[in-house]
């Protein structure tokens, strides 16, 4: 039998030594906030509470976070599973279930373990120079990021995504809690437009020979331009609603099948980590703008002459909720709720409205294949100015409510 | 009239340590003192010096601000020391007894004749006696200005935070002095006085329940629907420049006996309670005014380090029992282990043992269990990042997460907007508690609402 009791008390005493290097004053104090990050992950802090409350909630920021990368592990385990089976598909060989399982992980592990390696040496880098915490919010974005790239992407790309994410999307302003927008995401971004023609929505083209590799996204939009119908072409391809609902398709590693994201929105709302609200929003949003597209016209004049327009508008709305990365950005990065708007009504317009503005990214402009990371990051900046409004809201209802008080007491 | 309102947001903590209903009677031998720092933004200047002997009900020292305000002694004896604070306030005065039996009369009325005293006949005697300080005033929640009206006066008989005494406790033996302390407060309003007690009672026949001359209203659900806050929000909000006045019960009754009998009241009944508490000790005592607490508390304490708390464990104020006593506003006292035990990977160990409010943890599952609680932050301080949880355990109207970062951001207008004139610090304490980033609101408003009074409103 292993004494924990024993091991605490070993580990609390060498901390208790170490500290002594690195405590205000001593030869490595610049040290201090890496000390602190390991000190209080092998043990809980023996802080105790200050001020008029002196009792605390067993929950901290760390199991807040921590959960989050939980509920990210039904995505990665798939992803494993899909790159091999992507990988072997567009070689053109047959391989057994184990086999696309040890390529999955020969593919996918390392840009996680890029993301997490160099992302976390800027962490580490601002915590030293900028006195504060190194904080557990970067748990979260250093499994995200990779979760949004194509399996193909170059390890250095990753580096680079994940570098200018952490230092000007979140340390510029001040680290974890500052931040307007969403660091996974301003990685991916930066990657999307920076290195377009890796992030183009043609995941296997670059190791497949004839097979175009193209995601569902990428092809619908396409065979939409050229007037055809969207759903059939689709279908000839073999992608049918409930093949991209299950998931076995080329994508970004983490966001092809919806039941590992599913299941890690069940994560997040049962232990009340993710916002449901923004969540629910979203997908009435979606569901709202995709209806609305089906009534838009096929065919118009320009100059008097007759124009086929895209036809990409007609997919029936549910298809929105399972091609491109939709459901992933939802449930995983709308749900940060630093970025996100913080008020109960803010979060069902801030969620409403990126469901809108995904399907008008992906339906009207031809030149980006996929909405909803525009749509998040857009409605990131936009999250304040909702709460402001939501806020104005309640001081008028309060008001309202007060005046009538003192009315009634004449 | 009476009013009944159910809340439905908020938390009642599922704390071990609950203290017994019996009522014992504790005599302290040593000296007493007088805290004068305990009225808070009052300023004083001593009237005595060391040697001077003084009589039960004597003068002390006088307010600097509020008209007429004096400080009273407990007990007969001779001035011992004089202890002087930060800024040379004047922080104690100590005195020892000599067993003299001689008392300063003050005008005694009738249970019927208040009725009929004027506003400022019984303002007079309280602030002569130094009784004015348990009256406190909204917003702000400083002692009552005699010069203000109040449109009603909120007393309140609930004990929703953990280990709060049941004013059901608080009164026995002493029903007279509730219906004399409460006809005097029907004196000092044109509005209503509102008696507030939980629906639990509502059956308990007896002096709260059937209170005369003032509107008992009951609230029912989990705490805070106990806190004044809550009551004054849900039965006559303050509106700017409105002003409301706020007792505790146990305040009602020290007043009521000042004024039934004339002669300055020198016991008073606290309740200790906490798993710091021996259990036998966990109760209610009748202890002498201004006693040191080291005689009253310490013998009480379990074995450990245990952090006496003054108030209660949500809003309350560690005390050195060494170095203070018995409190004149003081009602109980919580008894809370030190915890400075570290856990291996406590941060994500799935644990049954911490109480959390939030499904995370699997501790939440368990229903209808109680937990050890103790000091221990349960985790490290960080930027606030959850958003939209706070709001769940406050049921005044107040959008908690822009009200707090206008409190942060120095945005006092906007804080105002945001209501919080309505609120007191302790109407935070379930944020701080539930907050995974460890942010402590009670000090955030209370610094904004220390500002706002300074700068005016």
């Amino acid at each position: 039998m292993i004494d924990i009791k024993k091991i605490e008390k070993n580990i609390a005493d060498k901390h208790a030594e170490l500290h002594e290097h690195v405590k205000s004053g001593a030869k490595f104090e610049k040290l201090y906030p890496l000390f602190e990050a390991q000190d209080t992950f092998l043990l809980t802090p023996p802080d105790t509470t200050e001020g008029m409350t002196h009792v605390r909630d067993a929950v901290d920021l760390k199991r807040v976070m921590f959960t989050v990368v939980v509920a990210l592990i039904p995505c990665l385990l798939w992803g494993i599973f899909n790159a091999g089976h992507q990988y072997y598909h567009f070689s053109g060989i047959e391989a057994g279930m184990f086999s696309k399982i040890m390529r999955g992980t020969w593919i996918v592990m390392p840009i996680v373990f890029v993301s997490y390696l160099v992302g976390g040496l800027w962490e580490v880098l601002f915590a030293i120079v900028r006195k504060h915490e190194i904080n557990e919010g970067f748990l979260v974005t250093g499994m995200l990021f990779p979760l949004t790239l194509p399996p193909t992407v170059p390890l250095w790309q990753v580096a680079v995504g994940i570098s200018f994410g952490v230092v000007v999307a979140k340390e510029v302003f001040g680290g974890t809690g500052f931040n307007i927008l969403n660091v996974a995401l301003t990685s991916r971004a930066y990657l999307y437009f920076a290195h377009a023609k890796d992030h183009s929505g043609e995941v296997w083209a670059a190791s497949a020979d004839g097979a175009t590799g193209a995601t569902p996204l990428g092809m619908g939009a396409s065979y939409g331009a050229q007037g055809q119908d969207v759903v059939a072409s689709l279908a000839d391809n073999g992608h049918t609603f409930w093949s991209m609902f299950g998931g076995l398709e080329p994508g970004s590693i983490g966001e092809t099948s919806a039941i590992p994201i599913m299941i890690g929105a069940a994560i997040l709302i049962l232990t009340g980590v993710g916002s449901w609200k923004i969540i629910a929003g979203g997908c009435v949003g979606l569901l709202f703008a995709g209806l609305l597209m089906n009534f838009m016209p096929t065919s118009g004049t320009v100059d008097g002459e007759m124009v086929q327009l895209t036809t990409w508008t007609q997919i029936p709305f549910f298809y929105h909720f399972v091609m491109g990365s939709f459901l992933f950005g939802i449930v995983f990065m709308a749900t940060d709720p630093v970025s996100a708007a913080s008020t109960d009504l803010g979060k069902w317009i801030y969620g409403a409205l990126i469901g809108v503005v995904t399907v008008l990214v992906r339906v009207t402009n031809p030149g980006f294949a996929e909405g909803v990371m525009l749509a998040i990051l857009f409605m990131n900046v936009m999250a304040p100015i909702i709460d402001y409004y939501v806020v104005q809201g309640h001081i008028k209802k309060r008001n309202a409510n007060l005046r009538k008080f003192s009315y009634a007491k004449g | 009239m009476s009013a009944e309102i159910k809340i439905k947001k908020g938390l009642d903590l599922p704390m071990l340590g609950a203290p017994s209903e019996e009522i014992r009677q504790l005599n302290s031998s040593g000296t007493r003192s007088v805290y004068p720092g305990e009225f808070a933004r009052e300023k004083f200047k001593c009237l005595v010096e060391e040697g001077d002997s003084v009589i039960r009900g004597g003068v002390l020292a006088r307010g600097k601000r509020i008209d007429g305000f004096k400080v009273r002694s407990p007990i007969s004896g001779t001035v011992k020391e004089v202890r002087l604070g930060a800024r040379r306030s004047l922080a104690e005065i100590v005195i020892e007894p000599n067993g003299s039996e001689e008392v300063e009369k003050f005008t005694s009325f009738t249970v019927d004749g208040l009725l009929k005293a004027s506003k400022d006949e019984i303002l007079s005697v309280l602030a002569d006696t130094g009784f004015l300080g348990f009256i406190r005033q909204r917003p702000f929640s400083r002692i009552a200005d005699p010069e203000a009206t109040p449109k009603s006066i909120f007393v309140n008989g609930m004990a929703s935070a953990p280990f709060r005494p049941d004013a059901h406790v608080l009164i026995q033996g002493k029903a007279d002095d509730l219906q004399v302390g409460l006809n005097a407060l029907t004196r000092l309003t044109d509005g209503p006085v509102h008696l507030n007690l939980a629906a639990e009672a509502k059956d308990k026949n007896d002096a709260l329940t059937q209170a005369a001359n003032v509107q008992v209203n009951y609230f029912s659900g989990p705490h805070p629907s106990g806190n004044t806050s809550t009551h004054i929000h849900y039965l006559d909000p303050i509106v700017p420049e409105d002003v409301v006045w706020t007792l505790r019960v146990s305040d009602v009754l020290r007043i009521g006996e000042l004024l039934r009998t004339g002669v300055y009241p020198n016991r008073q009944r606290i309740l200790i309670a906490g798993e710091g508490a021996k259990e036998d000790f966990r109760g209610y005592f009748d202890v002498d005014t201004g006693a040191d607490l080291s005689e009253i508390i310490d013998p009480a304490c379990a074995e450990g380090d245990q952090r006496v708390i003054r108030g209660d464990v949500l809003a309350g104020e560690a005390v050195d029992t060494a170095s203070s006593g018995v409190f004149m506003y003081d009602q109980g006292f919580v008894l809370l282990p030190e915890d400075t035990e570290r856990t291996l990977m406590g941060w994500y160990a799935p644990t049954t043992e911490q109480y959390s409010a939030h499904k995370v943890v699997p501790s939440n599952w368990i229903k209808d269990k109680l937990f050890h609680f103790g000091t221990n932050t349960r985790g490290s301080k960080r930027a606030m990042v959850l958003t939209g949880i706070y709001d769940n355990y406050t049921p005044l109207d107040l959008l908690v997460d822009p009200l707090s970062r206008a409190c942060i951001a120095g945005e006092t207008e906007d804080a105002i907007a945001m209501g919080i004139l309505e609120t007191d610090p302790e109407d935070f304490a379930l944020c701080t508690f539930v907050c995974p980033s460890k942010t402590d609101f009670g000090s955030i408003i209370s610094n904004t609402l220390a500002s706002i009074e300074e700068e005016g409103i």
